[in-house]
């Protein structure tokens, strides 16, 4: 399996506990494994076989053929985890207060009402 | 003179937001409108440069494009940013006399106005994910703004399925980067026809996932669901805003990224097979809409499910690919943004002085205030489409479109979608001007205004006045609003040009 295969695996396992899950724990659960894996897809996009991080010194700058990864998808990445942790973060929050006002975790009891 | 303007106009909003929170909290209302202000005032004066039919293209920190983030200003993005700062500034003017709203309230709306105008102006595809994550999470605050139990849910649910949407779109950028490797728009369309010869599964992947996405966001009919929910819970002020504008986004960001990316890739008509679908989805928007619509009791609930029904007239008029079609999908969006978000507002006042939402307890209405149940009637004339009306010249051009193209069917829906729309508002306006029952056991169960009896003052409905003035003078003189849209066309249909041999 390779990693594009199993980030798109842990994007699906995500999205099924987003749709089918009950509990509002479980769907931000399942919030943040949708978007780790799109950091997953994006590490795995700049991965080169045998690359080295990319920091250019003056050992790497003087010897020939040192296979470096693609730096670009990881500066996107950090972007997208501050972006997928604060979008965890307000979930939790906006399940703090639901669960003040309607007593229980259970999305079926509280759209019922 | 032009130089720094475009990260002016993003960066002034924000400044004020921030400013508003940290040091002057007491003068968060005026703040704000001059922050707006001077953001569509600085927006104007690219007007003349725009209407040349000229493309600014802004490098910031002076990092040249691949490197670097960008921004573009062409024709589109300065119609659909005119139209946000015009909205932004009415709901503003709207939201000082409630005096309800605290500097939180403010920040907010600064932060969304600024982000979305973000999403409009740049030029990577990267950095319209981020933008539009932050749109969304600023809206979730202000959907819940009041932290009522419904509100709160209806949050929640927009903050799940938004998300969703947003992964799947950076499931596509991915999947587009993965070949590319650039995140510019042009230099990804430039690229398009190499990626497909070299592996063209990659095209349909990205293209399903923005669509999907997309769709998501513009709230396509069978992804809808979280529309009807955040935008009647909402606070007046916020419905307006998001029925008016944030929904449009998503039509942007599809008119964008399918006719600046896929459109090279028009190999094995993914393209032209992707915008007939769009058509079916407007078609389905229309009728489910308006009929459900028709079953609301709800006023707000009721012009929730009728943005749905707009927003199907958008999709086939962007859909029909044709300058005509075109042409009235934007003067849809520019007069559904005023109209709407005129209705919000007189919804918003109607809510306030009477302490109810349902529409039965609205009798005699017209009695107690007859401005707004008259600027009500107007604005709900032009959501129909009713001739003087601006409404009318826009879905006017989006049928007109629809029989040049051979597509009569869809013509024929968007009017039976005008009648459904006529049946749902005529109700509600029959209502106004009929004998109020006399009954004390009112049982208004979702109160989502924080219900005393509000009594406006007449300078305090200027901006209902206002937007139904710009709306009228725009059905009367259609040329002044087809002025605006006419750059935007160039910018769609230029790119179009080299594809056509």
């Amino acid at each position: 399996m390779t990693p594009i295969n199993i980030s798109l695996l842990v994007f699906m396992i995500g999205l099924y506990g987003v749709i089918v899950k009950n509990n509002m724990i479980k769907k931000v659960i399942g919030l943040a494994m949708l978007n780790s894996s799109v950091v997953l897809l994006f590490v795995a996009i700049g991965y080169r076989d045998g690359g080295m991080a990319p920091i250019i010194d003056n050992q790497t700058a003087n010897s020939i053929g040192t296979v470096l990864v693609n730096p670009v998808p990881q500066a996107l990445m950090l972007t997208a985890i501050v972006v997928s942790i604060s979008l965890t973060a307000l979930a939790l929050a906006l399940v703090v207060k639901i669960y003040a006002k309607y007593k229980t975790l259970d999305v079926q009891r509280i759209n019922k009402e | 003179m032009f130089a720094h303007l475009p990260i002016l106009i993003i960066i002034f909003p924000l400044a004020i937001a921030f400013i508003i929170i940290f040091l002057f909290k007491k003068y968060s209302p005026f703040l704000s409108i001059i922050g707006v202000t001077v953001s569509f005032i600085l927006l104007i004066r690219f007007a003349p440069f725009i209407h040349k039919g000229d493309e600014l293209l802004y490098h910031l920190g002076g990092w040249q494009s691949p490197l670097g983030i960008s921004l573009s200003i062409d024709g589109l993005s300065f119609f659909f940013s005119f139209t946000v700062l015009l909205v932004g500034i009415m709901v503003i003017l709207y939201s000082i006399p409630e005096k309800k709203y605290n500097h939180n309230y403010y920040f907010l709306l600064l932060l969304l106005l600024s982000s979305m105008i973000g999403v409009i102006f740049t030029a990577d595809i990267f950095n319209i994910y981020i933008l539009f994550e932050l749109v969304s999470i600023v809206t979730c605050l202000l959907v819940a703004y009041y932290q009522q139990r419904v509100a709160l849910r209806a949050s929640f649910n927009y903050l799940l399925i938004s998300t969703v949407a947003l992964s799947l779109f950076l499931l596509g950028v991915g999947s587009l980067y993965s070949m590319a490797g650039v995140l510019g728009i042009s230099s990804i369309s430039k690229q398009i026809p190499m990626i497909f010869a070299e592996n063209p599964k990659i095209i349909t992947v990205s293209l399903v996932l923005i669509l999907t996405s997309m769709g998501i966001k513009s709230a396509m009919v069978p992804m809808h669901g979280w529309l009807p929910d955040a935008h009647s819970l909402a606070p007046s002020s916020v419905s307006a805003i998001l029925s008016g504008v944030v929904v449009k986004l998503g039509i942007y960001c599809l008119i964008r990224l399918l006719y600046g990316l896929f459109i090279a890739g028009d190999y094995h008509g993914y393209f032209g097979s992707s915008l007939q679908l769009l058509m079916i989805f407007g078609a389905v928007n229309i009728i489910f809409g308006a009929m459900m619509a028709l079953a609301q009791d709800d006023l707000k609930r009721m012009l929730a499910y009728s943005t749905i029904v707009q927003i199907g007239v958008i999709l086939i008029g962007i859909s029909i690919n044709n300058t005509t079609g075109f042409e009235g999908a934007l003067f849809h969006i520019f007069n559904h943004a005023l109209l709407k978000s005129g209705l919000f507002f007189c919804a918003g006042i109607i809510t306030l002085q009477t302490g109810k939402r349902k529409i039965k307890d609205f009798a005699g209405y017209g009695e107690k205030n007859p401005f707004v149940a008259l600027c009500f009637t107007i604005l709900s004339l032009g959501i129909i489409g009713i001739p003087p009306m601006n409404g009318f010249v826009s879905k006017f051009l989006v049928c007109l479109s629809a029989v040049e193209e051979e597509h009569p069917v869809f013509a024929i829906i968007i009017i039976i979608g005008s009648l459904m729309t006529a049946a749902y508002f005529f109700r509600v306006i029959q209502i106004f001007y009929s004998e109020p029952i006399q009954s004390d056991k009112n049982i208004s169960t979702i109160d989502c205004e924080k219900s005393y009896l509000f009594q406006p003052r007449i300078f305090e409905l200027s901006p209902i006045f206002i937007l139904t003035g710009i709306s009228i003078i725009m059905g009367i003189i259609p040329s002044l609003g087809l002025s605006i849209v006419s750059p935007a066309i160039k910018v769609i249909f230029s790119s179009l040009l080299p594809v056509l041999p």
